[in-house]
């Protein structure tokens, strides 16, 4: 999740004025920001039957103006706009409003427009938040215009339609791009050490064996100043969740009912990542990067496990990029896969322009204009198979890693979930080794357990 | 804050016709009394008519919101007091409390203290002195967000300024804001040197209110320079004190921002939760407004009983002019 990336954090920092404010007027406003009543005539039927579009759906309706809003970089709004660009050229009589906001004010200001009823149109939705909007009520069911127009969900991800689909098979929002993990590494640093590069066949030991010789005091001052290998610690997705997958556990059961975290091999992908840290000691401690970002990004670490977004962020950082699937663990090849989609505002004034823009995000068209931006892998299956793998150098890895990747767990509650068992492991599993994972996990698995039956 | 020693300026005379009224005393002000109140009240009308029609209802909404189980998406569901008793047993609700006391009860003090020694140094009639005072005004006008992030590279524990520095003294680096024992008091540092220059202001003010005739007459009657400090200009800054006192002690009950900004990435540890942060983190990331709502009134109810103490016990040491 983008949450946590080193990128991301600085843009969370604007939020705080936002996230102040929002508390003081949190019960407050209902004032519509967007999409104003007086731009969609009274009259327009909110029913997807009534206007009913052709097959392939050219817009039939008055015209509208609608907001997309996304998290990003203010920067992104741009690429975003591009990418916008080719549905307003096919539907003239909608203008799409994009509307940018770092990650923390962005569920902020969400949730606030969403409670006084003047939510954008169309908004980004991360995949593990996902079921705590699909079960209250504020999300359109695209349901009817799916059926209506015979739109095959078969040609995007099936994990990511996973995401936006309920178990009664209720389909909230299209899934725009995939977050997959991969191994980056730095050309250079391995090319000065002789070592081959990492490939598919790599292992546990084998990255721990390469972590050690790339782990280095380079001026002999006492002090390690070349990192074997770097990751963030304090989500799932950047690393820990894809060990626990690649030691054979999980981090919930079957059925999604409990944490499946006390279960040994869970255990024992967290403790890899641990051990990597305080025993191998070929991952920097957490809090030597706390403040200061990225160590492979600055060019003081040769690996790195991390997450899609960060191709672009490592390039224009002047790192000769390798990019390699994640090592192999005791149970095989494991990776993580997070989705982000669009979804539709239930109340939204413009719901099949909305309607339209969701799937036209997941069309080949916009696709491949969010391929060229690197930042993330695309969701339709026909980019995935054809023009993303050779556009640019390691595409291919994150297009073949998605055979093994594992959906990031959705479930109502997983803020809350994802808190209380974070802050378990930062503080006395990653940022200290005060116990082992098996040790910090029995000592919120009940926790745990009761935020899973409490959303059920 | 450059009124001329002896002239009653804003600081003084604000509080003195804010709070000589609740004890009955008579106020020192000039011209009849009645034309001063509707000044007064004029003055304060933005204020109050804002927090009456804005925070009035919000407030008294939460009370409401309080007893109910309510993910602020869908129809509030009426639960009655479990809010407050599922707070009770709840780990992080408590350690924010804690975590929330320890840095009022270090923060508070502290930051008084120093701001009235700076108050003190800088009321000095030298040169340039207006060029000093502005120096030490600058956090004030400083975004809390470039606060945060300039903090956050003095606690680095690698490159960090503040390792740097204890380095040369011969003391091992720390991992401040990780390291779970520095983490609050890093953060209280950070907070005292914010809230610095507005208690300055206040005590300058203060200072400068004292009428020059009373150290006159001190010194004629043999007081040293402690003697003046303790006889003369103590007794006649606790207004001022008493002032600050307030909004020190409400404001590090609420504080948030420099914990949302040292946290990231990632988010406070247990060592570092405070009750505000406790309150946006349920409200608006875990979907419970009801229990974000009982929260803030626990919260409310621990400022308010502090506050009528603090009140109560304004006549036995604040003395007014």
């Amino acid at each position: 999740m983008l949450t946590t990336s080193q990128a991301r954090r600085w843009r969370g920092l604007a939020a705080l004025a936002a996230a102040t404010a929002l508390l003081a007027g949190a019960c407050g406003s209902t004032t519509p920001t967007t999409t104003p009543a007086a731009s969609t005539p009274a009259g327009q039927s909110a029913e997807p039957g009534t206007s009913e579009p052709a097959a392939s759906g050219g817009y039939t309706g008055p015209p509208v103006t609608i907001e997309y809003a996304i998290w990003g970089d203010p920067a992104e709004i741009n690429s975003q706009k591009a990418v916008v660009e080719g549905f307003t050229a096919a539907n003239p009589t909608i203008t799409v409003d994009v509307t940018v906001a770092d990650w923390d004010s962005y569920w902020d200001k969400l949730q606030t427009g969403l409670a006084g009823g003047a939510a954008p149109d169309v908004f980004a939705m991360d995949g593990p938040l996902g079921p705590d909007y699909q079960t209250r009520d504020v999300l359109l069911d695209l349901t009817p215009y799916i059926e209506a127009e015979g739109y095959d969900l078969g040609q995007l991800d099936d994990n990511a339609v996973k995401d936006f689909t309920t178990r009664d098979g209720v389909v909230f929002g299209l899934p725009r791009d995939l977050n997959v993990i991969a191994l980056f590494y730095n050309r250079d640093m391995f090319d000065a050490a002789g070592i081959a590069y990492p490939d598919d066949t790599w292992t546990w030991e084998k990255l721990v064996e390469v972590g050690k010789q790339l782990t280095r005091d380079t001026d002999g001052d006492g002090t390690i100043d070349q990192w074997g290998l770097y990751t963030e610690t304090t989500d799932m997705e950047n690393a820990w969740s894809s060990f626990v997958w690649q030691a054979g556990g999980d981090i919930l059961t079957e059925d999604g009912a409990t944490s499946a975290l006390d279960r040994p091999e869970s255990a024992a992908g967290i403790q890899f990542l641990q051990d990597l840290i305080w025993k191998e000691k070929v991952v920097p401690d957490p809090a030597i990067f706390a403040e200061t970002g990225d160590a492979f990004e600055q060019g003081v670490a040769a690996m790195e496990i991390n997450g899609s977004w960060l191709v672009p962020t490592h390039e224009a950082a002047g790192i000769k990029l390798g990019i390699a699937p994640l090592p192999a663990g005791p149970a095989g090849k494991a990776t993580s896969v997070n989705p982000t989609g669009a979804v539709v505002y239930a109340n939204t004034d413009a719901p099949e322009a909305s309607w339209l823009l969701a799937r036209y995000l997941a069309s080949p068209e916009a696709q491949e204009k969010i391929m060229a931006l690197k930042a993330s892998v695309p969701v339709n299956k026909e980019i995935l198979a054809t023009s993303y793998p050779a556009s640019f150098d390691g595409a291919q890895v994150f297009a073949d890693s998605l055979a093994f990747a594992h959906l990031k767990p959705a479930f109502v509650g997983y803020n809350e979930f994802a808190t209380i068992l974070q802050t378990e492991l930062d503080e006395n599993v990653f940022n200290a080794p005060n116990k082992t994972a098996a040790d910090a996990i029995a000592s919120v698995n009940e926790e745990l357990n009761g935020i899973l039956a409490g959303g059920q | 804050m450059s009124a001329p020693p002896g002239r009653p300026s804003l600081g003084s005379g604000w509080i003195g016709l804010r709070f000589t009224r609740d004890r009955g005393g008579a106020p020192s002000r000039r011209g009849p009394r009645g034309n001063d109140e509707r000044w007064a009240f004029l003055f304060i009308a933005p204020m109050v008519l804002g927090l009456a029609f804005l925070s009035a209802g919000p407030i008294l909404a939460t009370l409401g919101i309080s007893l109910t189980s309510w993910d602020l998406l869908r129809a509030p569901e009426l639960v009655g007091l479990d809010n407050y008793a599922r707070l009770v047993d709840d780990k992080r609700f408590l350690m924010a409390l804690r975590n929330t006391t320890f840095y009022t009860a270090v923060s508070v003090p502290v930051g008084l203290a120093l701001s009235l020694g700076l108050a003190l140094a800088l009321n000095q009639a030298i040169r340039g002195i207006s060029w000093i005072r502005t120096m030490y005004f600058l956090p004030l006008v400083t975004s809390a967000i470039a606060v945060g992030l300039v903090w956050a590279w003095i606690y680095s524990p690698t490159s960090g300024l503040l390792n740097q520095l204890l380095g040369a003294l011969g003391v091992p680096a720390q991992k401040w804001i990780t390291d779970p024992f520095w983490a609050m008091p890093s953060i209280i540092a950070m907070s005292i040197w914010q809230g610095l220059p507005a208690n300055t202001i206040i005590f300058l003010a203060g200072l400068q209110a004292i009428p020059g005739d009373y150290y006159d007459a001190a010194s004629v009657d043999g007081a040293g320079r402690g003697g003046r400090f303790r006889h003369v200009t103590l007794p006649l800054l606790t207004p001022s004190l008493f002032f600050t006192g307030i909004l020190s002690l409400i404001g590090s009950f609420q504080v948030f921002d420099q914990v949302f900004v040292l946290s990231r990435p990632g988010r406070p540890t247990d060592a570092t939760i405070t009750m505000v942060y406790f309150i946006y983190e349920n409200g608006f990331r875990n979907f419970k407004m009801g229990y974000a709502s009982a929260a803030s009134w626990v919260l409310f109810m621990i400022v308010a009983v502090l506050m009528f103490a603090y009140f109560s016990s304004q006549r036995r040491w604040v003395h007014y002019q």
